[in-house]
């Protein structure tokens, strides 16, 4: 019983570390303030459910959440990219405020009824049912994602990133095309958000349009924040702080309708209180311009 | 008619948007929370503790005015000292607006609040239906702007507000406390912010998470007809309230909301300045 509920707390950890660490490379190391990253996570979470129930097997959906919210990532630095600071932070959250109304009109989404029994994984034949087989699962691909990313950030195409956030112009001089860092910083970080929103959708069973607005938005942005811009370990552990931490709250036995306003109070004061002491986080390089 | 109304309730979140940042150059996007804080604040005072239509407003704008005063002086100023870049209070609005939110969820519930005031007997004008609250809130807001649009040009603190806009350094060598003029600016703000809480209440009834989404309509308004002018910011949002109403003739009407954020998005991408507004510097 214990042990289920640790194994399903670490799924979570699991999922919420590829999403910020995705999430970091846009924010942190390219200097991109997107806080359109949920709607990402959202169309990932969503591809990967609607395919697999016509018959997709899972691997492909999985692949496909990835590149169809890759491209969705693409298609918003291209409309974007001459924004900076605040004004791309507002347009990126236009955007997935955009997907969040498209998820709760379309007619293939269900609306607000979103949609019920997603199948569990099955690859080559196994059933990935119990949760630790999905912790497995998701620990498989967090390390490989982890390792994709510190790969990233350390090549030259990372430093130039770096570059690109500290003095976009300088770089520009030096003959280097800009927009094109931009793209793929952008469709690299939306792709490992849509795998972590398959990987999401297939865990829990049942996904909606409410699972992919503020508040999944604010906790990821939190755990980014937290953990630290441009670092890859912190955001592992603003993952494991921001996730456990409101689960002292359920030892309490509080009601669902107290418990669910107390978590988001949580993250709210984490959030302004990391950036009022501390704006660079636990481990973070730089700083939010 | 119903454009005019649904404009006039964008409008006076819009002014309260436009003038604090007019003065002080972030996007306070909790101002959304006001709204909701003040209908809840003037439920408490009216269906709980009984205290009649008159004094009841009274409280719930006290204390909207009081909100604004500490989100500024409680919050923003002290990061603000700290030496944080815009991006950062922007991150920091939205972490206040999920924090009021869920303060009011988890003190007033989720359900649906009603505010049962007066008769709601329909008058017939100029072949519109409408109702005399509704004739209240597109009257009331009329008055409100001018006002603000008075106090804006024609008293020293609109004067100075506008110096402290141009520039904050030079508004301090001539001796302008700015700190005053911004704290004004968040007052007057949630004050008029207050009033739209308490007339939606009546009008549309009260839910925890209505101000995030009258925040981004009013928003939405401001960056429409430029966020740097209260008269475009106002402008804007009846043009929002229009361009609502007529869109649902051709789209479903669970699109209404979306029509909004898209203009939202179009403007900040192709328009940031908005209609009315002077070109400025994109990257904010």
């Amino acid at each position: 019983m214990i042990a289920n509920y640790f194994i399903h707390i670490l799924i979570l950890v699991g999922i919420y570390s590829i999403l910020s660490v995705s999430l970091n490379l846009a924010l942190g190391y390219t200097g991109l303030l997107n806080l359109g990253h949920v709607a990402f996570f959202g169309v990932g979470a969503y591809v990967s459910a609607l395919l697999n129930m016509v018959g997709v097997p899972f691997i492909i959906s999985f692949l496909a959440a990835g590149v169809v919210a890759g491209a969705f990532g693409l298609f918003l630095i291209y409309v974007s990219k001459k924004l900076k600071g605040d004004y791309l932070a507002l347009a990126t959250l236009g955007f997935a405020f955009i997907v969040y109304s498209l998820l709760l009109n379309l007619k293939f989404t269900r609306g607000p009824l979103g949609i019920p029994g997603i199948p569990k994984p099955e690859i080559f034949g196994i059933v990935i049912s119990s949760n630790l087989s999905y912790l497995i699962l998701v620990l498989v691909i967090g390390v490989l994602t982890f390792l994709f990313f510190n790969k990233v950030v350390k090549s030259s195409f990372g430093k130039m990133l770096g570059a690109l956030r500290d003095d976009e112009l300088n770089l520009r001089v030096l003959g280097k095309n800009t927009t094109k860092l931009k793209y793929y910083s952008m469709g690299i970080s939306a792709f490992f958000a849509g795998i972590a929103g398959s990987l999401f959708a297939h865990y829990i069973t049942y996904i909606d349009p409410s699972s992919f607005y503020m508040s999944e938005l604010i906790l990821i942005v939190t755990i980014v924040i937290i953990g630290g811009l441009a670092s890859i370990e912190g955001s592992l552990i603003g993952a494991f702080i921001v996730i456990l931490i409101p689960e002292v709250l359920r030892f309490f036995a509080l009601p669902s309708s107290i418990l669910g306003p107390m978590r988001q109070i949580f993250y709210a004061l984490v959030l302004i209180g990391v950036l009022w002491w501390r704006p660079k986080g636990i481990l973070g390089k730089v700083d939010l311009q | 008619m119903n454009s005019l109304i649904i404009g006039s309730i964008y409008a006076l979140v819009a002014a309260g948007f436009s003038l604090i940042y007019k003065a002080n150059k972030f996007f306070h996007f909790a101002h959304g929370s006001v709204v909701t804080f003040s209908g809840y604040m003037f439920y408490l005072a009216f269906s709980s503790l009984n205290l009649g239509l008159v004094f009841s407003s009274i409280f719930a704008l006290v204390l909207a005015g009081a909100l604004g005063w500490g989100f500024y002086e409680g919050v923003y100023l002290p990061i603000q000292k700290r030496g944080a870049s815009k991006a950062i209070l922007l991150i920091v609005s939205v972490g206040l607006m999920i924090l009021i939110e869920n303060l009011i969820l988890l003190f007033f519930g989720a359900n649906v609040k009603v505010l049962k005031i007066g008769s709601y007997e329909s008058l017939n004008i100029l072949g519109a239906i409408v109702t005399p609250l509704q004739l209240v809130i597109i009257g009331v807001s009329v008055i409100l702007f001018l006002i603000l649009y008075y106090i804006i040009n024609k008293t020293k603190i609109g004067r100075d507000l506008r110096a402290v806009s141009d520039s904050k350094e030079l508004s301090s060598i001539v001796g302008i406390n700015s700190r005053r003029v911004l704290n004004f600016s968040f007052i007057i703000g949630s004050f008029i912010a207050g009033i739209g809480g308490i007339l939606i209440g009546m009008e549309q009834n009260l839910t925890p998470t209505m101000g995030m989404i009258l925040g981004i309509k009013g928003f939405t308004g401001a960056v429409i007809g430029g966020m740097a002018s209260v008269p475009a910011a106002v402008l804007g949002s009846y043009i929002l309230g229009i361009v609502e109403n007529f869109g649902i003739w051709y789209l479903p009407s669970g699109y209404k909301d979306a029509i909004a954020f898209i203009l939202l998005f179009l403007f900040l991408l192709l328009k940031p300045e908005g209609l009315f507004g002077k070109k400025m510097e994109r990257k904010g």
